[in-house]
């Protein structure tokens, strides 16, 4: 798998529904997506269809009763997609935590003692 | 999609990934009914050596029962939270894998027990351990849905 972005899936609504579908369910029903998502009916409608059109969400309708249910799952070609996606975003996010702990090691607190210092190589010809 | 390694801005999705997954795993918790008919099932499993001796009945009508109602429960249970999660193999889910290999060695070991106490005339020793036996197994379904709402929880393996 590679770590790359995906256009299709960085925007958040959909990100949330392919973050969620991807985590290990093999099928989620609407009500329990958009409440996870925590986004309205129409959202969801609008962007699972987006998602269904490019390939990456597979969508079955059903009925229990009267009530109509829909569930949705990843294609195999859109598990590929998010898990790559993922893996950039947590690239970011290891290579943010990393900045910032560099930026705090290098401007420690002034009069915080317990900070740890940088220790300045000598001058060259002082005493 | 700009440079986001210096944009805290852009992390927040993951984070907000993080929380949604929590409120998914979340509805994978159990109804009443599902534990109940969990112990009606294994009842009926570990009353095989009862029903064999006593009764003269094969164990395949009741095997067949207690297979009914495992499905109808999964049926159930999946209608209830609106997440599906299907039977893949005994090491799934990973953290609940030891709970699913005593799920095993529990049941066969208990019916095995209770056919050695019956052919010695222990009944009520036999009806103990048919009783821990269900009480354990219980347990173990409830460990097992914990396994997958931790999974869930984490993704399962993305980040």
């Amino acid at each position: 798998m590679t770590a790359k972005p995906d256009p299709l899936i960085h925007p958040i609504t959909r990100l949330s529904i392919c973050g969620l579908l991807a985590a290990g369910a093999d099928w989620v029903e609407f009500a329990a997506l958009r409440d996870a998502a925590g986004i309205s009916d129409s959202v969801l409608s609008k962007q699972s269809r987006v998602l269904e059109d490019a390939g990456y969400v597979e969508v079955r309708k059903g009925a229990v009763g009267r009530r109509p249910r829909t569930w949705f799952r990843l294609t195999a070609e859109g598990h590929q997609a998010v898990q790559g996606h993922l893996a950039w975003l947590a690239q970011l996010e290891e290579a943010f935590s990393a900045s910032t702990r560099d930026v705090q090691q290098a401007r420690p607190i002034p009069g915080d003692r317990d900070q740890p210092h940088r220790v300045l190589p000598p001058l060259l010809g002082s005493t | 999609m700009r440079d986001a390694a210096s944009d805290p801005a852009a992390l927040e999705p993951l984070e907000r990934l993080r929380v949604q997954r929590s409120r998914l795993a979340d509805r994978m918790r159990p109804p009443w009914w599902y534990l109940t008919g969990i112990a009606i099932m294994y009842a009926l499993v570990f009353a095989v050596p009862f029903t064999s001796r006593y009764l003269g009945l094969s164990i395949w009508p009741i095997f067949a029962a207690a297979l009914t109602v495992a499905c109808l429960l999964q049926w159930g249970m999946t209608r209830a939270t609106g997440i599906k999660v299907g039977f893949r193999n005994l090491r799934y889910p990973p953290a609940g894998r030891p709970v699913r290999i005593a799920i095993v060695a529990v049941s066969v070991g208990a019916i095995v027990t209770e056919h050695f106490l019956i052919d010695r005339g222990l009944i009520v020793a036999a009806i103990a351990v048919a009783a821990l036996a269900v009480v354990a197994e219980v347990a173990a379904t409830q460990a097992a849905l914990r396994g997958i709402r931790q999974e869930l929880r984490a993704g399962g393996g993305a980040a």
